[in-house]
């Protein structure tokens, strides 16, 4: 995934929300549901329709000064590939 | 304790405009006729979002007949539901889908017979094919997800590759092709409707081509055909582990057809909270988890994979709800399915006369 002005967002038919039956982070889909990692859920609260790529991973790393940068960089590029892949990501030009 | 379900179907009328053979409502549909009214089915949809649900799909019978789906929509949408409607989109105007989409609508399912409006119709008993295709371009106008579901069955199979075109052209993010499953009117009708392997083998063949050209951009659900796999349907994942229906009427089962099922003590939405009938209704205990087995699947690897089948399918053809599922090749019984697999004339390609879904009562009367 390369141009990272682009800014992710969540498509209208994926819903991200509190499962508080479960307790856990999920994203609705039409006829299933994706159960989020704590670092999905992380992810994806930031995906406001405003933040560009880059500005996505900046927010992720500055919560976690204690993991190298590079890493998190790819660890976000792949989740949001995952969903964009399918359809509940789309990637909105700058 | 139970885990909560995720998904409520909610029946909310039995009515239909359309007149499909393979339909999988009761034959004596018109018994069901004392619908529970908008408040009742307002506070349904809360308590299904408090026990853990999270998808509603309207569905029915054709959940547009009812003039308060839009404020049952917007009741599910207040109450942090994902909202589907399962559709023929007979009738529907745009105004009326932007009004639900408004509401709060998330997606919409809009079944097609066939490929062509004349073979689509005739197989729905109603001229509504080329209206169908019009309202699923609104769908997708209005920024609602769309899904296209075809039913098929002898009458249609050999045109499964026109269907994923059909709903490739309209821009439906989701296709199922579902085969038909034997209950209803669709087993009433089993003998005109089944498919020859052959048939079915092309099908599946194209399915599975196609779902793979299309990855990314339209998912191809191929529902497996019941009765031609060793193993049977895993139905709704178990019984009163991730569903839940409730039926025009109020009565709370845990698939759509239990209600055909004998000794059910059926629990009534009007007289009870949703979790409770969920948690220790008589008719969610009786086949939840493996207790119930015989020692064929109860002994079996697979046993909480494919939960031994489909209930409706053991008592239908074996008279014994609690049975193993025929269809698979471990039951006691499986000769039966191969047996009428073997036996089971075959009927043309082309439906000879209507072949419309059963309605018991105007049998009588006109008998």
């Amino acid at each position: 995934m390369s141009g990272d002005a682009r800014r992710p967002v969540l498509a209208r038919r994926a819903r991200f929300r509190w499962d508080a039956a479960r307790e856990q982070h999920v994203v609705v889909v039409p006829e299933g549901v994706l159960t989020l990692t704590e670092e999905g859920a992380e992810i994806t609260a930031l995906l406001d329709g405003q933040r560009s790529l880059a500005a996505v991973i900046d927010a992720v790393a500055a919560a976690h000064p204690e993991a190298a940068r590079e890493a998190l960089s790819i660890d976000v590029r792949e989740y949001l590939q995952r969903l964009a892949d399918r359809g509940y990501v789309t990637l909105e030009e700058p | 304790m139970s885990a909560p379900p995720v998904a409520l179907l909610a029946e909310l009328t039995y009515r239909c405009p359309l007149r499909c053979a393979y339909c999988a409502n009761p034959a004596n549909w018109r018994d069901y006729g004392d619908e529970l009214d908008t408040a009742t089915w307002s506070r349904v949809l809360r308590e299904a979002a408090d026990l853990g649900v999270l998808h509603v799909h309207f569905s029915g019978g054709e959940p547009l007949l009812r003039h308060d789906l839009e404020a049952l929509v917007r009741a599910a949408r207040e109450a942090g539901l994902y909202t589907n409607l399962i559709t023929s989109a007979w009738g529907v105007t745009r105004e009326r889908l932007a009004a639900l989409g408004d509401a709060g609508l998330d997606h919409v399912q809009v079944s097609v017979q066939d490929s062509d409006d004349a073979r689509a119709d005739r197989l729905a008993g109603t001229p509504a094919h080329a209206h169908k295709i019009v309202a699923a371009g609104w769908v997708k106008s209005l920024g609602m997800a769309l899904s296209i579901n075809a039913v098929l069955h002898r009458h249609n199979l050999a045109r499964v590759g026109e269907i994923i075109a059909l709903a490739e052209s309209v821009g439906a993010e989701r296709l199922e092709l579902a085969n038909t499953q034997w209950h209803g009117s669709a087993l009433a009708h089993r003998d005109a409707l089944m498919p020859d392997r052959e048939t079915l083998a092309s099908a599946q063949a194209i399915a599975l081509a196609e779902r793979e050209r299309l990855r990314g951009k339209m998912d191809v659900i191929w529902v497996i055909p019941d009765w031609y796999e060793d193993a049977p349907r895993p139905c709704m994942d178990g019984w009163g582990r991730r569903f839940m229906t409730v039926i025009p009427d109020g009565t709370a089962l845990p698939c759509p057809g239990a209600h055909g099922l004998p000794g059910m003590v059926f629990d009534n939405v009007r007289d009870r909270a949703l979790g409770a009938i969920w948690r220790d209704g008589a008719d969610f205990q009786r086949y939840r988890g493996t207790a119930w087995m015989s020692p064929t699947c109860g002994t079996c690897d697979r046993r909480e994979v494919d939960f031994g089948g489909c209930r409706c399918q053991a008592f239908a053809l074996t008279g014994d709800a609690a049975r193993t599922d025929p269809a698979c090749t471990q039951s006691p019984d499986h000769a039966l399915v191969r047996d009428l697999r073997r036996a089971r004339p075959i009927a043309p390609a082309e439906p000879e006369g209507p072949l419309y879904r059963i309605d018991i009562r105007r049998v009588v009367r006109a008998s």
